[in-house]
């Protein structure tokens, strides 16, 4: 257990962040790739696969619980990736990428959280 | 219902700021011999003991803050969108980002909790991280429910 958790547990983490901060950061009712793995639309209790837009007729979309799923899948990839590497090897550099990763991916998303509050900021990535 | 599950996602989030906090306290200012004042006890801890607890309640907060998260989406953030309070969203954009990415971390903070006490660098981090997450969500939640209260 703990030879299988030492890899996979940062693992999982590791990617799960890596895809949830862009995920969160780069969908748009126009992204050309699909981030959320479904979107729910609270007003009237439908799901959809994929990024759906809302609309006047069928409301708000919800894409936080698609991107969660679609992250929970890309970090188990990592996590079994990770258990195939040598656990001497990668043990140490996944303890500290397990902590760096999601500092480095909250750093990230404040550039897009921004907005919110500074009407005027451009997210550095298209400036 | 929605506002009582609202009530006990608080309180949940209430227990888990204690435990974290006191976990953050004895890894980061631990009590030092001879020390009995009430600050001092509240530090006097073993951090590992609160390592299942956090774990629970930070499950347990989440789900419920997931469920009622589409009350929000329909009823309180069009109406702050309306009024311009376009920081009051902001704060529950970073709570949400802050609440998955932390819930993806609780396996391999068991992990280093637990099962590897040699890695002090990293289980540090990890405490800095879920205390300063946790307790930030906590707050910008009280806000948002003073801004705007629930449906």
């Amino acid at each position: 257990m703990n030879r299988i958790a030492s890899r996979a547990f940062p693992g999982f983490a590791i990617g799960f962040t890596l895809y949830y901060a862009p995920a969160y950061s780069f969908t748009g009712a126009t992204s050309s790739f699909t981030w959320p793995l479904f979107t729910y639309f609270p007003a009237i209790g439908q799901w959809n696969w994929g990024l759906v837009p809302g609309n006047d007729n069928i409301g708000p979309p919800m894409w936080w619980y698609g991107w969660i799923l679609s992250a929970v899948v890309v970090g188990l990839i990592f996590a079994v990736i990770a258990m195939l590497l040598p656990e001497k090897a990668v043990q140490k550099t996944l303890a500290t990428l397990v902590w760096v990763v999601p500092i480095l991916a909250f750093i990230f998303l404040l550039n897009w959280e921004l907005p919110w509050f500074v009407p005027d900021w451009k997210p550095i990535w298209f400036s | 219902m929605d506002t009582a599950l609202l009530i006990i996602h608080s309180v949940c989030a209430l227990f888990l700021i204690g435990a974290i906090t006191h976990q953050a306290l004895g890894v980061f200012w631990p009590r030092q011999p001879g020390q009995t004042d009430f600050v001092a006890k509240a530090r006097g801890i073993n951090p590992a003991g609160y390592v299942t607890a956090i774990m629970v309640l930070y499950v347990v907060t989440f789900l419920l803050g997931a469920y009622i998260y589409p009350v929000y989406r329909v009823y309180v953030r069009p109406p702050l969108q309306d009024l311009m309070l376009t920081y009051a969203i902001g704060l529950f954009e970073i709570k949400e980002n802050f609440a998955a990415i932390g819930l993806a971390m609780l396996p391999a903070y068991w992990y280093f909790w637990k099962k590897a006490p040699e890695y002090t660098t990293t289980r540090k981090a990890m405490v800095a991280i879920y205390f300063l997450t946790i307790w930030y969500n906590f707050i910008a939640g009280h806000l948002l429910n003073n801004v705007r209260g629930f449906a």
